[in-house]
């Protein structure tokens, strides 16, 4: 489902990332791990083409992503649920229009919009909020929110950087819990995190460092 | 098409929300616009009320055809024909009048007050004439066909001479013909106005919903979805100063009116200034709602391009 071939990402004088290989099958639920700036976030936006490689290949579903023209990158994107360490939900709308959001932007009518942003909300036991400016949500339900806008459109992949972080315990459970209900379903999911709980318990763990491939996990 | 229309419904719903959010400055913007469209639609309503009133003028330049003094009657009278022939497309001949001599004689007597003058002479010191009046010369490139056919006149057997009166006309063409160049030159130096003042209020739109616009990027918008809200804003923005503009002119006209009408009373005249037709109004709104939208256009390629 993803593959990545001698991927490499330089910022000027700073390699981000330096011949990544590995291969993620679809349905797999992986963490990585690494220290900040090991180049995690790089290798999610690699994904989302957010960010070319300087040289190797990302492919997702046997598309190199990285030569994919500009005008190809939103149908990709919207086989992707995205969850951010910053949530980025807009401020300017209640939770279920940012839920919505992805949904209108595929030319969804507003009444399926609504029917199916309430569905997510309801997923990661939000949907009492609905109406809520996302200000007036914690720290977790702002992130729950987020999980909904990413998994309303029904993606193939989703990719959460850093989901847990700034959350306590019982909100880094429930946000680690909705994404994995998804996994449950089929979604293949790929979250970074530093939690050592929670990476205990992983099936695959992804290795990173200093923009090196340490261990690549055991692929079931 | 379905889709497409609802994200045309939904780009427009997204640019009204903008609109009338509190704080948008919209309503500024239109004022600042609508100054600018003032100008020139002014000039427009101006020219356009003009324009008849010179064509009604210009519509039918005289020339005088003398003829050689001891020309016989039969002659002079048969010489209309050559005189058609020579101007060549009938339709241009609006009317021919003879003048004979003894007419002529009796006009001057009546007109200038010279009988004691002319009584001195013993005999009638004046041709026979002709009176050619032109149909259809409007400005002064046709004012100078009218010296070509005075021209060709004078070419003419038993013609003594030819008087043509189109300075007045060349005048008059002339100066509409400025006053259209210097109300086009207001009006391409306003439309860069509208399109800058757009322009910038696009920017200023684009990089407040910076977040809005990453989002959108993140979850599958495509760059049509995402720039048409601002190409509706700026296409609204210059539809609403387009229309302030008209309405501001039609406005003014009113006390402009009392004033001309006391001053064309003096020259027994009912001129006053007519707002423009519905369809020169119709073509100003889209003009001004192009020019919304080309600012929009030019500043959303310009300012998206940094934001990705």
């Amino acid at each position: 489902m993803i593959e990545f071939h001698q991927l490499s990402k330089r910022y000027g004088q700073h390699a981000a990332l330096t011949n990544v290989s590995l291969s993620i099958a679809k349905g797999e639920l992986i963490f990585l791990a690494g220290p900040s700036g090991a180049g995690k976030s790089t290798l999610f936006k690699m994904i989302a083409a957010m960010e070319r490689p300087s040289s190797g290949k990302v492919l997702v579903n046997g598309q190199d992503v990285g030569k994919m023209p500009a005008s190809g990158l939103p149908y990709l994107r919207r086989n992707l649920g995205l969850i951010m360490q910053q949530n980025r939900l807009l401020l300017d709308r209640d939770v279920l229009s940012n839920v919505m959001l992805p949904l209108l932007v595929t030319g969804a009518t507003r009444g399926e919009a609504e029917k199916r942003a309430r569905a997510a909300l309801e997923k990661v036991g939000l949907l009492a909020n609905a109406k809520s400016e996302p200000m007036s949500l914690s720290g977790g339900e702002q992130q729950r929110a987020t999980i909904a806008r990413a998994i309303v459109n029904r993606p193939q992949i989703i990719l959460a950087d850093e989901p847990t972080a700034n959350l306590d315990r019982g909100n880094a459970d429930k946000v680690l819990d909705a994404i994995k209900a998804f996994h449950g379903v089929g979604v293949t999911c790929l979250i970074s995190t530093h939690d050592e709980q929670v990476l205990a318990k992983a099936k695959r763990v992804i290795q990173l460092q200093q923009g090196q491939l340490i261990d690549a996990g055991v692929a079931p | 098409m379905i889709t497409w229309l609802r994200h045309h419904a939904f780009a427009l719903s997204r640019a009204l929300r903008h609109i009338f959010k509190p704080k948008s400055g919209f309503l500024l913007n239109v004022i600042v616009v609508a100054i600018a469209l003032a100008l020139p639609f002014a000039g427009l309503t101006l020219l356009e009320n003009v324009r008849p009133m010179s064509e009604q003028l210009a519509v039918e330049p005289e020339i005088s055809v003398f003829m050689t003094m001891d020309l016989p009657r039969d002659k002079a009278v048969a010489a209309a024909d050559s005189i058609r022939k020579a101007v060549g497309d009938p339709s241009s001949v609006a009317k021919l009048e003879f003048v004979p001599r003894e007419k002529a004689l009796a006009a001057l007597n009546e007109k200038s007050g010279m009988t004691d003058v002319i009584t001195t002479l013993g005999s009638n010191p004046l041709p026979d004439s002709y009176v050619l009046k032109l149909a259809g010369f409007r400005n002064a490139a046709e004012a100078g066909r009218v010296d070509a056919i005075a021209a060709q006149l004078k070419t003419l057997p038993d013609v003594d001479t030819v008087q043509v009166d189109s300075t007045w006309v060349k005048r008059l063409a002339a100066l509409l013909h400025i006053l259209q160049l210097g109300l086009l030159f207001l009006a391409l130096t306003l439309g860069v106005v509208v399109v800058a003042v757009v322009f910038n209020t696009i920017r200023l739109q684009v990089l407040t919903q910076r977040d809005e616009i990453e989002v959108s990027r993140l979850v599958g918008a495509t760059n049509t979805f995402i720039c048409r809200p601002f190409y509706y804003s700026g296409a609204l923005l210059g539809l609403c100063a387009g229309a302030a503009a008209l309405g501001v002119v039609a406005l003014a006209l009113q006390p402009l009116n009392g004033a001309i009408a006391e001053f064309a009373r003096l020259y027994a005249s009912e001129f006053r200034l007519a707002p423009l037709s519905l369809p020169a109004s119709a073509m100003l709104l889209v003009v001004s709602s192009g020019l919304g939208l080309m600012g929009a256009l030019m500043s959303v390629q310009r300012h998206l391009a940094r934001i990705s």
